[in-house]
């Protein structure tokens, strides 16, 4: 059999840092799976809400609005400390990764700190009746993939300050920002279904 | 792997390099080295035996209760452990069985299929496996401490909410339900961005082999059904333990709520396992016709239009429940619907074979079973679409008959018939052909006798979940016969195992392409190394290994050190970027054994979600942490 003919890759280099990494991809498939958990959960919130004529049930107050809206800004901010890191981690320049990551930490941690106060307020818990686990719900689960992310850049963070960090490293902080943008845009739906909704249904 | 007949391989090539593939990409000895595996072809293998086992014991629950329904007024077995054998019969099956199956194939071939060395997160991967076997132990442990699920595979609440199910049996349901869609969601992913961006350069979307394009769209299905049962079984499960108020009646909660989100799930599950079914027929009708799908762009949109449609149907399992008319009237309709892209796939075969060279081998006597059967489990899908006459069958026998007409008859068949097919891939040696047919023959006829008097003692008027019934019903007959057919299927299955196991040993040793088929895995050897090919290939067409080999090309230029595959683009797959796939690492099976005992603890103390996320995570930190060499030499 003649040779075949052959197709010469080793020009090409050996990672990439953008949207053509598998790992981005992978994450993308992780935010469909999360949005659409989420999603379904405010469509079952609006169907279980029709069901019922007094929402939420005597004794219950509506949920704060003044706290978690203002909590929206240091939340938005957070997506802009995620951008900084990883077009960091795109040129490689260590100073705007660590700036970047920090800066989400911070306002990130703020924002969550604001929710845990206003949870305080909340005068039911999950137990009360359907409405609190609703709400109860949309607070633990999204709250849990916020401090799971916060933790996973913190360890990013560690591992650039102390120098172990390398391609992957890199590719992972630019990844964490998909993860976080996703996690700044879902809570807005949920912000709006659990704090405008109510009040908006009951007029 | 060096007397290989593959026509890739024949570029000259040094010695050395050879033996670099082989060292970067072979297993660590040892038990610790066999927990640590992240190959395809390994994980695949497990998932598909496990899967297996787990088919026996769900066949087994099976012919327990054939055995009691055989006469009427039988005691063989009481009610309550019925209950429990029923349900964890539908539990095994679904979701222990039929999609991790379907998933292991997938894991095993998909890299094969598309030309390159693995799947594209390897860790991933070997995580996803150690949980869905920790969902396979988990259930049974219940069920071997006298604490099976009773509550039937779908555990409608209020039946199974705190009030009438105490005790733990529907939260080991629940909870089993977490492990094997987080080992799910793990697959789909992983096998999305394998298929997006790991073929073959010039691999592009339209001449992906129709097998990639089912397991294509059975993934995005299950990244947009699954999240939907993870809602169920966590409402069912917090209701039953922390006292929320989701779907429990009593404290008012919605239980339809509870039918909703579980059947929009619950469709497209039916889909998502027998999706990579059609896959498999229509590799194993190419491969046995000689000659190109007919009508391929056909059979493309209508996959994808199965996956949409999927997901517009989850309420005809609840035309008794009392919905508004257009609800129903829509649901109707598209519950027809399906027929259309369904029956447009029947006939591309029917073409294909018509017009091919038929090669009549075991693996295409499952095809043709399958049409058969696939064909009338269809027919009463239209049948039941209807709801007068779904209202009138509603929980009796037909739909029994219809469901395992569409799933036995659409997935276990197709199933067989692949294993047929891609045996001498993976083993390196033929099935007997002659045990084979006298398997199908077993399987085909055994199956119609117990599943078709099913739609008359439908029509009768049976309903399902009865553990025994008096004379005067009349259904002893009818019973009596299934039962005989469920036992001779079970003659059919041990014949199956008698082949696989003498197979496995015979010196029927396969040739790399032994059917002349025209998809790349049967470029690799038989069976594949752990780097599936010495040079990844390349296509030039549809149908790669059916061009003549001067058309051919092979990649050269990864390094052969480590492992190292190609990025391709999504739509035309023109190679990227190089990609360094992680080696064998015992950190999923760490992390797979926090998160089991994070998820088996929370049945018991709501408390195990808390720790179990505290070392889940650390063990995920562990995973993820830096390691030396930090920066990849070019």
């Amino acid at each position: 059999m003649s040779e075949l003919k052959t197709l010469d890759v080793s020009h090409l280099p050996p990672f990439d840092i953008s949207s053509q990494a598998p790992v981005w991809w992978g994450q993308l498939c992780i935010v469909f799976i999360e949005g659409t958990m989420f999603l379904l959960l405010i469509a079952l919130y609006f169907y279980t809400r029709l069901q019922v004529d007094v929402w939420p049930p005597p004794g219950e107050q509506f949920p704060h609005l003044l706290l978690p809206s203002l909590a929206l800004i240091p939340l938005f901010v957070s997506a802009g400390g995620s951008y900084l890191a990883s077009e960091g981690a795109k040129k490689n320049n260590r100073g705007r990764m660590i700036a970047g990551m920090l800066l989400n930490l911070i306002t990130g941690g703020l924002f969550f700190a604001m929710q845990i106060i206003q949870w305080h307020s909340l005068n039911f818990n999950w137990k009360a009746d359907i409405n609190g686990s609703y709400v109860w719900a949309f607070l633990s689960l999204y709250h849990f993939d916020l401090v799971g992310d916060l933790v996973f850049t913190f360890v990013l963070l560690v591992a650039v300050i102390i120098g172990r960090y390398g391609e992957k490293q890199r590719v992972g902080i630019h990844v964490d920002s998909v993860v976080w943008y996703f996690l700044v845009l879902i809570w807005i739906p949920i912000y709006l279904a659990i704090y405008w909704g109510p009040r908006i249904m009951e007029s | 792997m060096s007397a290989t007949p593959d026509a890739f391989a024949s570029v000259p090539s040094e010695h050395t390099e050879l033996s670099l593939l082989e060292n970067a990409w072979r297993h660590r000895p040892g038990i610790l080295g066999w927990l640590s595996v992240t190959t395809h072809q390994a994980i695949g293998m497990r998932y598909i035996v496990t899967a297996f086992i787990m088919l026996l014991l769900g066949g087994a629950e099976a012919l327990l209760m054939r055995t009691q329904l055989a006469r009427p007024n039988n005691t063989f077995l009481g009610p309550d452990r019925y209950n429990e054998i029923f349900t964890t019969h539908g539990t095994t099956m679904m979701f222990l069985f039929a999609v991790p199956v379907m998933e292991g194939m997938a894991i095993y071939l998909i890299p094969l299929m598309l030309g390159t060395r693995n799947v594209a997160f390897p860790r991933l991967n070997a995580f996803g496996y150690w949980l869905y076997l920790g969902g396979c132990l988990f259930l049974y442990w219940g069920v071997f401490t006298n604490t099976a699920p009773d509550v039937g595979w779908f555990a409608y609440p209020p039946l199974s909410g705190p009030q009438f199910t105490p005790g733990k049996r529907a939260d080991f349901w629940a909870q089993m339900i977490t492990f094997t869609e987080v080992s799910g969601l793990c697959v789909a992913a992983e096998i999305i961005v394998t298929i997006f961006k790991m073929r073959a350069p010039r691999m592009s979307l339209n001449r992906m082999p129709l097998y990639v394009w089912s397991m294509l769209v059975q993934s995005f299905m299950v990244i947009f059904a699954m999240p939907a049962v993870v809602i169920a079984s966590s409402y069912l499960l917090s209701d039953r333990t922390i006292s929320t108020h989701f779907v429990n009646p009593a404290e008012g909660g919605d239980p339809l709520a509870y039918q909703h989100i579980f059947w929009f799930f619950g469709h497209p599950e039916v889909y998502i396992i027998f999706i990579p079914a059609l896959g498999f027929v229509s590799s194993i009708v190419v491969a046995n016709a000689r000659r190109a799908i007919f009508g391929y762009p056909a059979m493309v949109l209508s996959l994808i239009a199965n996956g949409f449609i999927a997901f517009g149907l989850w309420v005809h399992h609840m035309f008794a429940t009392g919905l508004p008319q257009i609800g129903e009237a829509y649901f109707t309709a598209s519950s027809m619907m399906i027929a259309i892209t369904s029956g447009i796939q029947i006939f591309c075969w029917l073409a294909t074979l018509w017009t091919g060279r038929v090669r009549r081998n075991t693996a295409l006597h499952f095809a043709y079973g399958f049409i058969a059967i696939f064909v009338l489990g269809g027919l009463t899908g239209v049948m039941l679409a209807s709801v007068p006459l779904d209202l009138q069958v509603h929980d009796t026998y037909f739909v029994i008959a219809h469901f395992h007409y569409v799933l036995i008859g659409g997935a276990l068949f197709p199933l067989f018939g692949a294993f047929y097919h891609w045996f001498p891939k993976m083993t390196g040696r033929l099935m007997s052909e002659k045990l084979g047919k006298i398997n199908f023959w077993f399987l085909f006829i055994g199956f119609n006798l117990t599943f078709f008097p099913m739609h008359i003692l439908g029509l009768k008027g049976m309903p399902r979940r009865v553990y025994t019934y008096p004379v005067e019903m009349g259904w002893g007959p009818m019973s009596f016969l299934a039962t005989v057919g469920a036992w001779i299927i079970a003659i059919g299955g041990i014949i199956f195992i008698v082949n696989v196991l003498s197979s496995r040993r015979s010196a029927h040793f396969a040739a790399a392409n032994p059917w002349d088929a025209p998809s790349l895995e049967w470029a690799a050897d038989s069976p594949p190394a752990n780097y599936n090919f010495e040079h990844l290939p390349t296509v030039a067409s549809r149908h790669p290994l059916w061009d003549p080999p001067e058309e051919r090309a092979v990649v050269t230029g990864l390094r052969n050190d480590r492992r190292e595959v190609l990025v391709t683009t999504l739509m035309d797959a023109e190679p990227h970027h190089r990609y360094v796939l992680p080696g064998s690492s015992i950190w999923p099976f760490i992390a797979a054994v926090c998160v089991s005992i994070g998820f088996a603890g929370s049945v018991f103390n709501p408390w195990y979600v808390i720790w179990g996320s505290i070392i889940s995570g650390l063990a995920l930190i562990g995973w993820f942490w830096p390691r030396r060499p930090f920066h990849m030499e070019p």
